[in-house]
């Protein structure tokens, strides 16, 4: 049995919408801005660009975030996020946004209720990268976790590995956890990110994703732009072996799917992460 | 956002004792204790979704078995003369990275909590917690006692080794309690509810050491076994004491003796150790934030962990 305390109040409706997408029971893509590889962030961002989607539903950042003025980053002012995205494709729809740093139950419950109730989604996934001992032209994998095994199933002919693991859970698995209390299907893809590359985009790790995604939607995608940056990001870090002997070796050990010691592992995630970003701005504080 | 009964017992005239986490852990522990030892019955749950975080999920084979967060649970106990009813919580409500709990969540569990209790007949409710003062590690703890009505005052004066904020030095008869504690007798009295908060003593210096302390359950246990007139085999506390202060003692020397901490405190500690509690003059709250900014940045650098843990 249970009742309700008289001080509980009703909870408003935390998001705006510009309009009603046309949509036919879509299946929701989350993608979060904190994510190892920026796979998340990443992935929809690429889908959003292919399936020429736009923006039709934001949830605001009240309650959900600090609001203490805005962060800098590359020189360019930064503000939290959460937006939805439809495009030509009526069968999908797009989020992209910062985890919420309090009220994470009710945000998850206002993204479903947009899900649910705006676009009247069927199911969801979430795009995720997951830090491992692999070397950056290892093979990514996909692991995957669902809130109904009937989904598993569903998914079982697309081939991601099924995941085991206790721990601190992240927004995804939380995600999974307050749809599957709604009756909603949910499925989580986890790809393998080298841990040195966990603070800078990966581009394989991204394409893996986006190859399940483009077979589970015949999405038709094309892949050629993630090519090139996986390329560009190969000879990078070619360059940087061939200048530095010790990463040479750090990498090497990788490959030969040996394990480093802890300073090796933050020196070879220092000097790749410097390498890749130095084309970009500087941080500004 | 609700209540989960399993069970609805017929009580009679039950007095409620809630308990949950905080500084050294003194209300938590003195109240499970006291649930543990009374053989009370777990009956309802508070959900705990709206209030925490997860802190666990179980993945096997692929499929989200569980995701577990804090729990808030009820207890009874009939017993001869009056029932017992129990509420212990494993975290408080805490909003916006706050410590304590503070805001709209801490004021919706106050009132879940009572709302559960007035469906239950009580009338009497026992909150528990530290008193954060000027005493040395090796010294006793007393219990300050805050009632929230007047009336309560000369039953609560009764109390063995109990203290009223009035006769507490240097604070004249003010002071304010935080969290869960200090908010439910708030809450309480806005229902007509007669409501105790029961804090046991803690030294200011260890107001943010990851230990328990305790001493202060003990003291706090002793009074609340009084209250409703049953005997507790304390033992288990008195040895867990024995180690907690060990540690203490371990903690400070290394402090010392690595000059870890300014002269100036270290002869503040060794002055409370003889002296006598009423002769001690008010510490003042910059002298206080001095000194606690100092070790609770050593406690948060973790300087204690090359120490045996509890």
């Amino acid at each position: 049995m249970s009742f309700s305390t008289r001080e509980a109040g009703r909870m408003r409706n935390p998001f705006e919408s510009e309009g009603q997408p046309d949509l036919k029971n879509p299946s929701l893509i989350v993608g979060w801005q904190e994510d190892a590889g920026r796979v998340g962030a990443g992935v929809i961002e690429y889908l959003c660009d292919k399936i020429k989607a736009k923006s039709f539903c934001e949830i605001g950042p009240e309650g959900f975030f600090s609001l203490g003025g805005a962060a800098i980053r590359k020189d360019v002012a930064l503000f939290p996020r959460c937006t939805f995205y439809c495009g030509d494709r009526s069968d999908v729809v797009l989020f992209g946004g910062n985890e919420p740093e309090f009220e994470r139950f009710r945000f998850l419950h206002t993204l479903l209720d947009v899900a649910e109730h705006h676009c009247e989604a069927k199911e969801l996934f979430t795009i995720n990268g997951t830090v491992s001992s692999i070397a950056h032209s290892s093979e990514r994998k996909i692991l995957t976790v669902c809130n109904q095994s009937q989904f598993q199933n569903e998914l079982f002919g697309y081939g991601p590995e099924a995941m085991t693991w206790e721990g601190t859970p992240a927004i995804s698995s939380y995600l999974l956890w307050v749809a599957e209390r709604r009756g909603i299907k949910a499925a989580s893809l986890w790809t393998t990110v080298p841990f040195y590359l966990a603070a800078v985009r990966d581009p394989r790790a991204m394409r893996e994703i986006l190859t399940f995604l483009d077979r589970k939607f015949t999405l038709q995608l094309d892949l050629s732009e993630l090519d090139k940056e996986i390329k560009k990001q190969d000879a990078r870090i070619a360059r940087l072996r061939q200048e530095d002997a010790d990463i040479d070796k750090s990498i090497g050990l990788l490959e030969a799917r040996l394990s480093l010691d802890e300073q090796e592992q933050m020196e070879l995630a220092k000097r790749v992460t410097q390498t890749i970003e130095q084309d970009r701005p500087s941080l500004s504080t | 956002m609700g209540i989960r009964l399993y069970s609805e017992p017929e009580l009679k005239d039950p007095v409620m004792f809630c308990g949950w986490p905080g500084i050294g852990n003194i209300g938590i522990i003195a109240i499970d204790t006291l649930r543990m030892v009374s053989h009370a019955e777990e009956f309802g749950e508070i959900e705990p979704w709206e209030f925490f975080d997860p802190y666990k999920v179980v993945i096997r084979n692929g499929l989200l078995k569980e995701l577990l967060f804090p729990s808030n649970k009820f207890c009874f106990r009939k017993l001869d003369g009056r029932d017992l009813l129990f509420f212990i919580g494993e975290q408080q409500p805490a909003e916006l990275g706050r410590r304590y709990a503070e805001g709209q969540k801490a004021y919706q569990m106050a009132n879940l909590v009572l709302d559960v209790a007035q469906r239950f007949g009580c009338r009497r409710i026992y909150t528990s917690g530290a008193a954060v003062t000027q005493i040395h590690h090796t010294a006793g703890s007393r219990v300050w006692a805050v009632p929230n009505s007047e009336k309560l005052i000369p039953e609560v004066k009764g109390y063995e080794n109990t203290i009223l904020m009035s006769e507490t030095e240097g604070r004249g008869e003010q002071g304010v309690i935080t969290g869960l504690n200090g908010l439910l007798l708030g809450v309480a009295k806005k229902r007509g509810l007669e409501a105790v908060c029961v804090m046991g003593e803690i030294p200011y210096y260890l107001e943010g050491a990851p230990w328990p302390y305790p001493k202060a359950s003990k003291s706090v246990l002793e009074v609340l076994a009084n209250v409703i007139g049953i005997k507790v085999d304390l033992n288990r506390l008195d040895e867990l004491t024995v180690k907690v202060e060990e540690q203490i003692e371990n903690f400070l020397d290394a402090l010392f003796r690595n000059e870890a901490i300014p002269t100036q405190f270290k002869e503040e500690i060794e002055r409370l150790k003889d002296a006598e509690r009423t002769r001690l003059g008010p510490i003042t709250e910059d002298e206080k934030k001095k000194m606690m900014e100092h070790i609770d940045e050593l406690f948060n650098q973790g300087g204690w962990k090359d120490e045996k843990s509890v």
